[in-house]
């Protein structure tokens, strides 16, 4: 009986060395993404470039010395699942980081949780309206002024429309443009005529897209994404609005294709360079892009690269981090993501600081449009 | 002396057993990591949501697909009062439930002259428009940019700052409704509830004010909705209509049926098993197939217990006592023949 219990607990304390040794010898990223729910389209496309990027840095060696693993959990796009994925990688997982998705709430559901157990964010969405809680998070996602300012420098500089009509859904991001939207188009010399809002799951946008016209505007700024800028684009075509134009949100490019083939080259939208390769000049922001544009289409041929550009960067922006800290400790490489300053991603430059922590702070944007099938800049 | 040992069983297998099983779950919980606090803290908050459901759609027999809304209700009240005006937690508890009743009792007084289908769907179309203001009520809720900054519980200053504190508040709270259900039930109040389930004619030709009884249901289920949903918001720290969706509905029927719908601790063993069985398939590295593999045991379950897991376990008690009856009943009778 005494060599049986002896047995077992040598046994138990090997296994647990042995958890031990891995746990020390592997740096874990978790990802809460909406692989299923209305994310899923941006969020798998950001699952698999960070995937792919994760590869890169093991096939170089890992990070810090240790072999890099992603954690990938579904949050089915809903906060409550959310916190409970985001609960499993703390504690099941042990991960250092996390490099989450675009559901905005469910990484704000869970940030309090994250700040407590000291780990750093590095996220899809907008970052968490909490202070003590923007102090651990990083977005990659481009501030919605950019994606306004250059649909409206778009309209002032190369239509003669004055009047437009904004069109939003409900969700943060959107609301958050719309709001930038109404104030900053007297800046481009543009009257806001109409603010129409939808759902995402609209099947009809005839009524605001006729408010719209009805009130003079001759373009409508879409603040959304998915198939509701088809709709809208349908809508438009179907009410013989030939003259109208339609300038969508930066988006996958599976809707922007369908537009594109309703209204022809009266729909637009806000392409980062990835989107559109041959937009970047030859340079580092060239060569990023080229670099993470090979893998990707190696494995995914011609799917869009938008949300996995992102995914790869967010994964590019920690190993930076960690590069800069030489630890992987949460505290450490919080503080060195601060300094993530310069950095070229495939999306575009990073310039993170102890007062930014929404990285991009240059505007990434041309005005793309889809000519003989393909995304081109306008 | 039979009587008394069946007596004894059944409590045993319907008082006794359900309140072990839930100090057990705390118990293992209370030595687990925040995982598994997080996991059997939203069992604990849905169980109280069914808890209140069942006096509606189990003891009353009727139909309602927007409890949802008085969960919105508590959620967004208990947000608003603590994290914008800095209410204590109690106190925005015990208004926000008392402000669900209140609309619950508004609401109800013409709503539930309906019957059948009807009421199913002026309740579901309910839960949709709380569903909407809470999206387009962007000043009072923040749409879907959602409430942070919420407290967790405490009362008078003294906040249960870790979780597995609240989680011991939690089950204390459920173990608290379900005993309020189970006096409610054995009360003349239950016993009228559940006339009204049986035969609503045949309830009002005994004397029983079928619509006020099922106000009084429908106010007590929206009250006990209203707490789960301030409950959510305290444990969470955050809430946005998304919480209060369509989905809420789904799994807190899923929860009902599952456990064993009119019984009094079938909620809350619906609620631990809806909430721990996708955590135990994630557990087994399904991963593609982990819905799957909880849709398919959920249909087994219902196949296999119609009427519930609780209904089962009181079938087969039920079943045992008789036997047992049967086995001492001649020996009895022969014990007095000899005496």
């Amino acid at each position: 009986m005494a060599i049986r219990s002896s047995v077992l607990g040598l046994a138990g304390l090997a296994l647990c060395i042995a958890q031990a040794a891995h746990a020390q010898d592997v740096y874990k990223i978790g990802t809460a993404v909406g692989l299923t729910g209305y994310a899923a389209a941006s969020d798998r496309g950001w699952r698999d470039g960070q995937l792919l990027a994760v590869d890169m840095l093991n096939a170089k060696g890992g990070l810090a010395g240790k072999k890099v693993e992603l954690i990938v959990e579904d949050n089915k796009s809903e906060p409550q699942e959310s916190v409970v994925v985001y609960r499993k990688m703390m504690s099941n997982d042990n991960v250092q980081a996390f490099a989450s998705g675009c559901v905005s709430a469910g990484n704000f559901a869970a940030a309090g949780a994250v700040v407590r157990a000291k780990i750093p964010m590095v996220l899809c969405s907008i970052l968490p309206p909490r202070p003590e809680e923007q102090k651990w998070a990083f977005s990659v996602l481009p501030p919605p002024r950019f994606e306004i300012e250059a649909r409206y420098r778009y309209i002032k500089e190369k239509t003669n429309i004055r009047k437009i009509g904004i069109l939003h859904d409900p969700t943060p991001y959107a609301l958050l443009m719309k709001d930038i939207g109404v104030k900053i188009a007297q800046d481009f010399g543009l009257e806001v005529v109409a603010t129409e809002s939808y759902k995402q799951d609209d099947p009809d946008m005839s009524v605001q897209i006729g408010r719209i016209n009805g009130g003079g505007g001759g373009a409508i700024v879409k603040m959304g994404q998915g198939g509701s800028t088809v709709t809208t684009a349908k809508n438009i075509k179907q009410l013989g609005l030939d003259n109208m134009l339609l300038l969508a949100s930066l988006d996958d490019g599976a809707p922007l294709k369908q537009a594109g083939e309703i209204l022809g080259e009266r729909f637009m939208f806000p392409a980062p360079g990835v989107q559109i390769p041959e937009s970047i000049p030859a340079g580092p922001a060239r060569e990023a892009a080229d670099a993470f544009l090979k893998v990707w289409r190696a494995k995914y041929g011609d799917r869009d690269p938008n949300a996995g550009a992102r995914g790869w960067d967010a994964i590019q922006v920690i190993a930076k981090a960690v590069e800069i800290a030489k630890k992987t400790d949460g505290s450490d490489v919080r503080d060195a993501v601060e300094k993530v300053t310069g950095f070229q991603g495939a999306f575009t430059k990073f310039n993170f600081s102890p007062e930014q922590h929404v990285g991009i702070t240059e505007n990434p944007y041309v005005i793309g449009v889809l000519r003989n099938g393909q995304f081109a800049v306008k | 002396m039979t009587s008394r040992a069946t007596t004894f069983t059944r409590r045993v297998a319907t008082t006794a057993a359900p309140v072990a099983l839930v100090l057990v779950v705390l118990l293992l919980a209370l030595n687990s990591n925040g995982y598994v606090v997080t996991i059997v803290g939203f069992a604990a908050i849905y169980g109280i949501f069914c808890t209140g459901l069942n006096f509606f759609m189990g003891y009353t027999g009727q139909a309602s697909f927007g409890q949802n809304a008085f969960a919105a209700l508590g959620g967004y009240g208990t947000a608003i009062l603590t994290a914008t005006y800095y209410w204590d937690p109690v106190a925005a508890f015990f208004v926000s439930m008392i402000f669900a009743g209140i609309v619950a009792a508004i609401i109800g007084y013409p709503t539930l002259k309906l019957r059948g289908h009807y009421l199913a769907m002026a309740t579901f179309a309910l839960g949709l428009i709380t569903y909407e203001i809470s999206i387009e009520w962007i000043d009072l809720t923040q749409g879907y940019m959602g409430y942070s900054g919420i407290p967790p519980l405490g009362v008078f200053g003294f906040e249960l700052a870790t979780e597995k504190q609240q989680l011991v508040a939690l089950a204390l709270l459920l173990l608290l409704g379900v005993w309020i259900s189970t006096r409610l039930r054995d009360s003349r109040f239950g016993r009228a509830l559940r006339s009204i389930a049986g035969s609503e004619p045949a309830a009002q030709a005994l004397g029983v004010n079928v619509a006020r009884y099922k106000l009084a249901a429908f106010v007590i289920a929206a009250m006990y909705a209203s707490a789960a949903g301030s409950l959510f918001a305290h444990f969470v720290g955050f809430i946005s209509p998304e919480v209060f969706g369509a989905a809420m509905v789904i799994q807190s029927f899923t929860m009902l049926f599952l456990g064993g719908i009119g019984t009094t601790w079938g909620p809350v063993i619906g609620a631990l098993i809806v909430s721990m069985l996708p955590e135990v398939l994630r557990g087994m590295h399904l991963k593609e197939l982990q819905d799957v593999a909880y849709c398919i045991i959920l249909v087994s379950i219902l196949i296999f217990a119609p009427k519930g897991i609780f209904a089962l376990i009181g079938e087969g008690v039920a079943a045992i006592t008789r036997r047992r009856a049967t086995e001492t009943a001649p020996s009895a009778a022969a014990a007095q023949a000899a005496g």
